[in-house]
């Protein structure tokens, strides 16, 4: 309730006007070859990190894009991309 | 009937307004501006009601609603808060948790029974032997709980929300938050100021002369003050106020809830606010900390404040004969002031060896009142109401017994850092104040007053200043919004303050002392739950040692009052009790809700929004029969009969009309608009041909079905598609999804309000087409899976496609939503000789069930795959590269026998149809029923249902089991599907 997030094209909002979209996993993996408990663990298995995690939200509400933030799941606060993934 | 002090300038009532209100079925006389509690107290009312476990009887304590003592039920509602509710013309009043009255409570036996209920006693007594719980469970249901509600009980009321934004919010109106709102506001922001009581002015508004001060007779009085104050940030342009407005959350980012309750004028009864500020000031100020002694909550037992400000707000002496019993300096002063009001003060004992202010015990000398200092209340004697007390020396050596009918009994303050704690602020114990204070603000979150430990007046509203300086600092600290203006200036403003401050009063020492030297079998830490310092006693010698588990196996703090009552006391007597350890006191936990707050007050007004489509108008006046699906409100049926024999009837041997406009209806185009396509639907897209419709499916990762609709073809890289009615708002999100880390180019409409759906289906359909278009729409020229684009009289541009989810010849119209209604009536018109009608959604829902058309929802759950429902011959399993979304699942799900298959069924000796969602079962459930209808077009019972592969061979029998069937089963076949005309010639001629 408490959370604003940056939407790279409408700004700081509401965190009411965005949806979530998980964790950043990277692109879905090329198919040949793909084990089923690799492609299982891409789909289903999170980090949960307690601390800044990269994820994705979308701007339902606004302008419709998708998009990946630095939030804080312990305080559920948006934080500075941190230097390593600048 | 009491008499009241008509002439204080402090009063908040106005005497002369008459407010009649009902109690218990009497006519009660209360004065405007009067709470329930203070109205039923000036009407001699002392027994407000009967506690939780042992039905003592209880009546006012604190006047701010810290506990449940004064809950009653209001107007229906039961649990109101009378301390906090002003009263009103013709309220209807009524006592809860009592059999007979609160007077005589025939439960009020209960209270012996205590050494049958320990600490744990629910968890202890209640698991063995595990037959008895059924029995005990009733029984206690029956005596426990507060408040009756009746199932069809409707709120009455107006409800409402608002999200207003700010600069700065103050939490507590009193001196300290008002000075911080008008020096925030002074600075150019926007404030926002909370106050819990209908007014401003905190603990100086029922307050006259500050006798700590020597010259005191030559000061302000602290009421006038307060006044001054609040027509001050009353009048700033800057500032908004909001009185009567608890503060029930804050969060991280500086976000605080609370809810206000309406004034006579307001338009609402309560209603919720979400405040988004950039700072926030916490000027809560201090509760009394309760001091713990045999019987403490007998009615006559009150706080400080409360037997005060009853005299100053309300003109209403508590009692005529006190005893004081406090360990503060505010005590005393109360003590001096109602002396000088009237009352009859028989001693006053000071649990504080030393530390009083001189100034305070030279005037009580003035009035001849007894001061012990020393001493404390041991025991209010008197069983309904107090009739005397018994005083002790602190050691319990000596004692001495007084006559009176009021004890007012006060062993401290507590802070209300509820609102820092809730934002992540982290408590220390701070042994000068005896409080839990802070230590780790949150970010532009200041605190402000009392709650500091402060108690000198002009301190307080000096650390209010501070309080709004710095937040008007953090404000302009943020270059975006505010551009760094005068930030040099203020930040020497604030040190001049500070430093102004110092030489004031800094916070002043707190009393430790918590419970009187007694066994504590009656001593109160808790009137919400009944919990007493023996329970407590009792927990520790079991082994609990920190006060968040304590409370949760006594219950302590866990009552209607939030912990108000126990909250400070209960960390403060572990740690003596456990001194030994030498560990300091651990608070317990807050959590939003800080105060009880209604479910009526978070839903808000009933604003039901639901969509309509451009038929809607005609189609009520046709007689269709509304229902809320999803998002819209749809025509289900056309007559009364339900089972829409007509209307299936008149689609399979003549011709109707549905209104589809709800279906998801897109447009995507761009250079890479294919490559979106080949993504997110299990089949090739790029076999899709002009002029051709293509069905096919979306699935999610796990491969099971989300989506179903068709696909045109336009141009290249240019499509129209359609969705399911309820897939239609996520379905460009889930096109971005999973396109997001490709970079392609391609655009998505979402034409699904400004597009209309006219589904134009029965064996004269063609007919009544060929009446409106010069088009060749024979079935050479347009045959079943063809679309077509063109014009009715010239005007009306329809994309028609020929489709069959009925099972008939059918057309579906695309048009955009300002032409349906022409378009609409045309067909109409056009029909009138073959006596065309509406059908409706239920209609459409059997048509197609006859014919096994899916209906995602229906037919499947969110475990249910693509292959399960027999679609797999829509996936194309060549085109790994497209990275289709579902098919890596789908692939690992073909080879597994444990999934379940849809399959169709008929009821066995023409028996009726299951209801939908009943289960099929053996000894085990083995699947459930999808849809199932009495079917006329075959005059029998059929269905589609979901089972485990093993039932799914034709001929199979299937036991099913409806709810409350009382083990009668029914039964039916696993019979081929399609019902209706298996190979289509139907549709397709
Ligand atoms: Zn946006």
């Amino acid at each position: 309730m408490s959370l604003t997030i940056t939407c790279p094209i409408c700004g700081k909002r509401n965190g009411y006007e965005f949806r979530f979209g998980g964790e950043d996993k990277g692109p879905r993996p090329d198919e040949d070859s793909l084990t089923p408990q690799r492609w299982c663990e891409y789909v289903h298995l999170n980090e949960c990190v307690a601390g800044v995690q990269k994820e994705w939200w979308v701007h339902k509400d606004g302008c419709g894009s998708w998009f990946t933030i630095h939030r804080d799941t312990v305080m559920n606060v948006e934080v500075a991309k941190p230097e390593a993934d600048r | 009937m009491m008499t009241r002090i008509n002439q204080l300038p402090t009063l908040r009532v106005d005497p002369t307004k008459k407010v009649v209100f009902d109690y218990k079925g009497k006519d009660y006389v209360g004065a405007h501006g009067d709470t329930v509690a203070t109205a039923l107290y000036y009407n001699d009312v002392r027994i407000f009601g009967r506690s939780l476990k042992y039905h003592r009887p209880r009546g006012l304590y604190s006047l701010d609603g810290e506990c449940s003592n004064t809950c009653m039920e209001i107007d229906g509602i039961p649990n109101v808060r009378t301390e906090n509710t002003l009263v009103k013309q013709g309220m209807k009043v009524k006592e809860q948790n009592v059999k007979g009255s609160a007077e005589n409570d025939m439960m009020g036996f209960i209270d012996k029974l205590d050494f049958m209920m320990p600490a744990g006693f629910y968890y202890k007594t209640m698991h063995k032997p595990a037959s008895i719980w059924p029995v005990a469970m009733k029984q206690i249901r029956k005596a426990a709980g507060l408040g009756v509600l009746s199932p069809d009980f409707e709120m009455p009321g107006k409800f409402d929300q608002i999200f207003p934004s700010a600069d700065v919010v103050v939490i507590g109106g009193g001196p300290a938050g008002m000075s911080a709102a008008l020096a925030s506001a002074d600075k150019g922001l926007r404030v926002i100021i909370m106050e819990s009581r209908p007014w401003l002015g905190g603990f100086f508004d029922y307050r006259t002369f500050d006798y700590r001060d020597e010259n005191y007779k030559n000061n302000k009085q602290l009421y006038s003050r307060a006044r001054e104050l609040a027509s001050k940030v009353e009048s700033h342009a800057n500032i908004r106020v909001f009185t009567h407005t608890s503060v029930v959350g804050t969060y991280t980012n500086n976000l605080v809830t609370g809810f206000q309750i309406g004034k006579d004028n307001d338009k609402f009864t309560e209603r919720y606010i979400e405040i988004r500020a950039n700072a926030v000031v916490v000027a809560t100020g201090c509760i009394e900390r309760p001091l713990i002694f045999e019987n403490n909550e007998r009615p006559g037992v009150m706080q400080v404040g409360c037997v005060h400000r009853l005299a100053r707000t309300y003109g209403i002496l508590a009692g005529e004969r006190a005893v004081f019993s406090v360990g503060h300096d505010l005590g005393l002063e109360a003590a001096i002031d109602l002396f000088d009001l009237g009352m009859k003060i028989l001693c006053v004992a000071d649990v504080r060896e030393d530390g009083q202010n001189p100034h305070l015990m030279i005037e009580l000398a003035k009035r001849n009142i007894p001061y012990l200092k020393g001493w404390v209340a041991a025991e209010a004697k008197g069983g309904k109401r107090v009739k005397g007390v018994v005083m002790t020396t602190l050691d319990g050596t000596i004692s001495r017994d007084f006559d009176c009918d009021l004890i007012v009994a006060s062993a401290g303050f507590t802070p209300l850092n509820g609102p820092l704690t809730l934002a992540h602020a982290k408590l220390r114990y701070d042994s000068h104040t005896n409080f839990f204070v802070a230590d780790k603000m949150p970010e532009k979150t200041h605190a402000a007053g009392r709650m500091l430990g402060l108690e000198d007046s002009l301190s307080i509203e000096a650390s209010g200043v501070i309080a709004g300086l710095k937040a008007a600092l953090d404000c302009k600290l943020m270059k975006e919004s505010y551009g760094n203006s005068d930030v040099d200036a203020l930040k020497s403003e604030i040190d001049a303050t500070v430093a102004k401050q110092k030489e004031l009063p800094g916070p002043a020492r707190g009393s430790k002392f918590v419970t009187a030297p007694v066994k504590g079998r009656k001593s109160f830490i808790c009137f919400d739950e009944d919990t007493t310092i023996k329970n407590i006693r009792q927990a520790i010698e079991m082994g609990f040692d920190v006060p968040e588990l304590i409370k949760r196996f006594t219950s302590a703090g866990t009552g209607p009052g939030q912990g108000g009552i126990p909250g400070h006391n209960l960390p403060l007597y572990v740690a003596k009790y456990l001194a030994a350890s030498g560990a300091p006191p651990k608070p317990t936990t807050v959590r939003a809700p800080l105060v009880p707050t209604l479910i009526a007050t978070y839903a808000g007004s009933k604003h039901i929004m639901m969509k309509r489509t451009p038929m809607d108008d005609m189609q009520r006046a046709d007689g269709g029969v509304f229902r809320k699906i999803g998002v819209w409100e749809r025509a289900r049926y056309f007559s009364d009969d339900f089972s829409c024999k007509k209307e299936i009837e008149n689609v399979r041997n003549n011709v109707g009309m549905l209104d589809g406009s709800t279906l998801g209806k897109f447009r995507i185009h761009g250079p890479d608009a294919l490559k979106v396509l080949q993504r997110v639907y299990v089949s090739d897209m790029s076999k899709v041909k002009l002029g051709r419709v293509k069905y096919s499916a979306m699935c999610n990762d796990d491969g099971c079905v989300i989506d179903d609709g068709v696909v045109i073809k336009l141009a290249e890289n240019d499509y129209y598609f359609t969705t399911s009615t309820a897939r239609a708002g996520a379905t460009i999100e889930w096109l971005r999804y999973h396109t997001r880390f490709d970079g392609w180019d391609f655009y998505v409409v979402n034409l699904t309000d400004s597009m209309g759906v006219i589904n134009l289906s029965g064996p004269n359909a063609r007919k009544v087409l060929q009446k409106i278009t010069s088009e060749d729409v024979s079935n050479s020229a347009f045959a079943f899976s063809g679309y077509k684009e063109f014009m009715v009289k010239d005007t009306i541009p329809v994309k028609a496609m020929r489709l069959g989810f009925v099972g008939e010849l059918s057309y579906e119209f695309h048009v955009p939503s300002s032409y349906m209604v022409s378009l609409w009536n045309m067909l109409k018109d056009a029909g009138k000789e073959f006596n065309i009608q509406n059908f409706g959604v239920e209609a459409q829902n059997v048509l197609r069930m006859e014919k096994c058309h899916i209906i995602l929802g229906q037919e499947s759950e969110q475990r249910t795959n693509l292959l399960d429902l027999g679609l797999g011959f829509l996936w194309d399993r060549t085109k790994k590269d497209a990275k289709t979304v579902g098919a890596v699942a789908l692939r690992q799900a073909e080879n597994d026998p444990t999934r379940f298959r849809l399959v169709g069924f008929e009821m066995e000796n023409n028996g009726r149809a299951a209801r939908d969602g009943a289960l099929i079962v053996d000894d085990k459930v083995r699947g459930y029923v999808c849809t199932a209808r009495d079917s006329f077009t075959l005059n029998k019972a059929v269905g589609m249902a979901l089972v485990e592969s093993h039932l799914a061979k034709v001929g199979t029998r299937l036991e099913i089991f409806e709810d409350e069937c009382g083990g009668e089963r029914i039964y039916g076949t696993v019979v081929p599907m399609p019902f209706y005309d298996p190979d289509g010639t139907r549709m397709k001629s």
